[in-house]
């Protein structure tokens, strides 16, 4: 500002330091870059009747969406009191506010990371969700597919390492011979290592407690193929497979083994909204961590905290804001509505 | 000169008490829950994206103007601002007509399974409905 006054009439530039025009200048793009999510996400859900919005089926609860905007703006207010400290030259009270708004900002990314996990755990991901009850039964007997065939090449591999051993030797000497044995091995269809299995608990040399799990695996096996031919002749319900699923879970012998499989719920549009909010508050998260990193790096100086840090705690200051403004707008769009 | 702005700034306590107060009304709106009913001759669940949409853009300018002292800048904010904020829901509009509305038949197969749950739902209703007439 110094060297422009000395030509008054043709001051060029904005009165302000260039660094908080850039800074402004990115928010501008920022402001472009979340509204074309958010746009996105509010046209998409105006020509979607019947969008998910029941807090029991997508596991959105506006208690904690509450919290973290609540958590924002407390942040928010705290940048700004830490500025104020920056401007009145009193290093520890924006040292202190900077700390608080950083903590401020785990507590936001805990409370995220919570509600993440429930998404995970109830498998309300983009692409994994049935959204008919046909859609749903064929996922759940995917899953419990999986669950069968798991076992069968589990209790293969215990019995395994007991037949390789004297064999290997010999055979370690030709490598690539080894790793076509592997491939073959893992070619091999899990039809006909269950007949393997078979047979091994009908051997006599079979342990008692390799039997108990045979005996276990045949039942899982045999309740799956019951269920499944039942699915192809869609002869059940989605809420009939949901009671045998939880009836199988409590079974003492198997059930553990099918925590795997989650209940049947088909969602409408549920991969729509999964992937819009994963997008959303997923690109609004990145956004958060980086405003750590930012204040990380000034509370990194320390004690040596000084007046020429100020523009850069106002920039991240107005970053921070922003962050907090797009949340103000996610929370209702996402959380209430 | 930033001494002398420090003390024209709103208490910036006021203010966060004032988003405090924006958010925990927005909550308000979301328990007492208007989807289902329809006051003012308006969709209840349009009402409240309005209501709640409304109390989102009073936080947003309180933020803007006192936050990040929009208030104390030059007039370059209107400037920059104001083509982001046209071109950002200049966007949003342009989408809608393809998207948002469709003035084609909208086939797609959660439409048909949601035609089919609501039938099911009248159904089981009205049947329940019989029943009861039926014990009186």
């Amino acid at each position: 500002m110094s060297h422009e006054s000395h030509s008054p009439k043709y001051r060029m530039g904005l009165p302000i330091p260039h660094s908080k025009l850039g800074m402004w200048l990115f928010l501008a793009t920022e402001i472009m870059f979340f509204s074309a999510f958010i746009g996105a996400y509010i046209v998409l859900r105006a020509g979607s009747p019947g969008w998910p919005t029941d807090a029991k089926v997508t596991h959105i609860h506006v208690w904690a969406g509450g919290l973290n905007t609540f958590v924002l703006i407390l942040s928010s207010y705290f940048v700004v009191l830490a500025l104020e400290g920056m401007k009145a030259e009193n290093f520890a009270k924006a040292r202190r506010y900077l700390c608080l708004t950083l903590l401020l900002a785990c507590v936001f990314l805990g409370i995220k990371t919570y509600e993440y996990s429930g998404k995970f755990s109830h498998d309300i991901l983009p692409g994994h969700i049935p959204e008919t009850p046909q859609m749903a039964i064929t996922k759940a007997m995917t899953e419990m597919k999986q669950v069968v065939d798991g076992r069968t090449i589990a209790l293969s591999n215990a019995k395994a390492p007991e037949k390789l051993e004297p064999a290997k030797p010999e055979e370690t000497a030709v490598l690539p011979d080894t790793s076509g044995a592997e491939t073959k091995e893992l070619a091999t269809p899990v039809e006909e290592l269950r007949k393997k299995l078979q047979t091994d608990l009908e051997a006599p040399d079979t342990s008692e407690t390799r039997k108990k799990a045979l005996v276990a695996y045949f039942a899982l096996d045999t309740k799956y193929r019951e269920l499944n031919q039942k699915a192809l002749d869609e002869s059940i319900t989605m809420p009939e497979m949901n009671e045998e699923l939880a009836t199988l879970k409590k079974n003492p012998q198997y059930g553990a083994f099918l925590a795997p499989v989650h209940h049947l719920q088909p969602i409408i549009y549920g991969n729509l909204f999964a992937s819009v909010y994963f997008l959303l508050t997923g690109f609004h998260a990145l956004h958060v961590v980086i405003g750590m990193l930012l204040f990380i790096i000034v509370l990194g100086q320390g004690k040596r905290l000084c007046e020429k840090w100020s523009d850069y705690v106002e920039n991240i200051g107005l970053y921070w804001h922003f962050v907090d403004l797009v949340w103000i707008f996610l929370f209702p769009l996402i959380y209430i509505i | 000169m930033s001494d002398q702005q420090s003390h024209s700034y709103v208490k910036y306590s006021s203010i966060f008490i004032a988003l405090c107060v924006c958010t925990v009304l927005s909550i308000i709106f979301d328990v007492i829950d208007l989807r289902e009913k329809n006051l003012l001759g308006l969709n209840g669940v349009i009402l409240l994206t309005l209501i709640v949409l409304a109390i989102a853009c009073a936080k947003a300018l309180f933020v803007m103007i006192y936050f990040m002292h929009l208030k104390f800048e030059g007039k370059w904010k209107y400037v920059l601002l104001s083509p982001t904020i046209i071109l950002a829901m200049g966007l949003t509009i342009a989408m809608t007509p393809d998207i948002g509305i469709h003035y084609y038949t909208n086939e797609s197969p959660q439409i048909d399974y949601l035609e089919q749950a609501q039938q099911a739902a009248t159904e089981s209703e009205s049947a329940n409905n019989a029943e009861k007439s039926h014990v009186e």
